[in-house]
């Protein structure tokens, strides 16, 4: 059993590093807020897989990768949430949301 | 190669197409599909990890609920979250291209070099597992993630409540 691939940790970390770029480069590449947000959630991902296969391949004597990856879950969904409600309020008060020309920090 | 591979080797395919399409899509539609696509690739590496509580997590908390999240938000912006995206600019592509050499790098150089992963090691994390873990060992960080909620309920309110009085 231990020579199938899917037991071989290299997949998922390559995996999870593929996630961190692909969100790095939009984090880069987009230039509205919506776009960014979704380039992190991308990041946040990669990091829950990252931490779930190092847990499963390295240590796995206790769940603590598996209870960090449930703990990301919580604040990806509260910054989410937050991001979301901020550029709603952007879009009001400016009529775009370009992060470019965001360059006033007092409403 | 057995079905259990080939079904893996396809999660992983759409995996990383997903999150391809979610940096490169034209519309802003398109890459939350791309998004979606990602995050149902991820909950079945989980259940490949033997991890079956995480990737029923993923399905209720990403999918379910920060998806649609993002597409009520798609919604309610309307033209304004419209298209997006300058590869011409040499700096951020520069910046792109030096992000992936080094991460790369780092992978090759140090992650297939000094990790030695214990694939035939048994790990099997039930939901009993993680109630005891939370409720033993982690719980201030428990505790903070509820205050954590409760903040961003507070603040995403007080925003609703600014975004009222604007114009």
């Amino acid at each position: 059993m231990s020579d199938m691939f899917y037991n071989n940790g290299n997949i998922y970390f390559f995996v999870a590093l593929f996630m961190l770029f692909c969100g790095i480069a939009g984090l880069v590449y987009r230039r509205t807020l919506i776009g960014m947000l979704i380039s992190m959630e991308l990041i946040l991902n990669g990091a829950g897989l990252n931490l779930v296969a190092i847990n499963r391949f390295i240590s796995p004597e206790n769940p603590y990768g598996a209870a960090f990856t449930l703990i990301i879950m919580g604040i990806a969904a509260a910054e989410s949430s937050l991001a979301l409600a901020i550029i709603i309020l952007i879009s009001k008060r400016y009529h775009h949301i370009e992060s470019g020309d965001l360059k006033e920090l007092k409403f | 190669m057995t079905v259990g591979e080939i079904i893996f080797f396809f999660t992983v395919f759409v995996t990383m197409i997903g999150a391809l399409a979610a940096v490169l899509a034209r519309s802003i539609v398109h890459a939350l599909l791309g998004l979606i696509t990602t995050m149902f690739g991820i909950a079945g590496l989980y259940v490949y990890l033997n991890s079956t509580f995480l990737a029923m997590m993923e399905m209720l908390v990403y999918v379910g609920a920060i998806s649609i999240l993002i597409a009520f938000a798609i919604m309610l912006l309307g033209s304004y979250s419209g298209m997006s995206g300058n590869l011409r600019a040499v700096g951020k592509l520069t910046l792109a291209g030096g992000t992936a050499v080094v991460s790369v790098y780092i992978f090759f150089k140090f992650v297939l070099t000094n990790m030695n992963p214990l694939s035939f090691a048994k790990y099997l994390v039930t939901t009993k597992d993680i109630g005891r873990v939370f409720t033993e060992n982690l719980v201030l960080p428990f505790e903070l993630i509820s205050l954590l909620l409760v903040v961003a309920i507070i603040g995403a309110v007080m925003l609703a409540i600014i975004a009222r009085n604007v114009k």
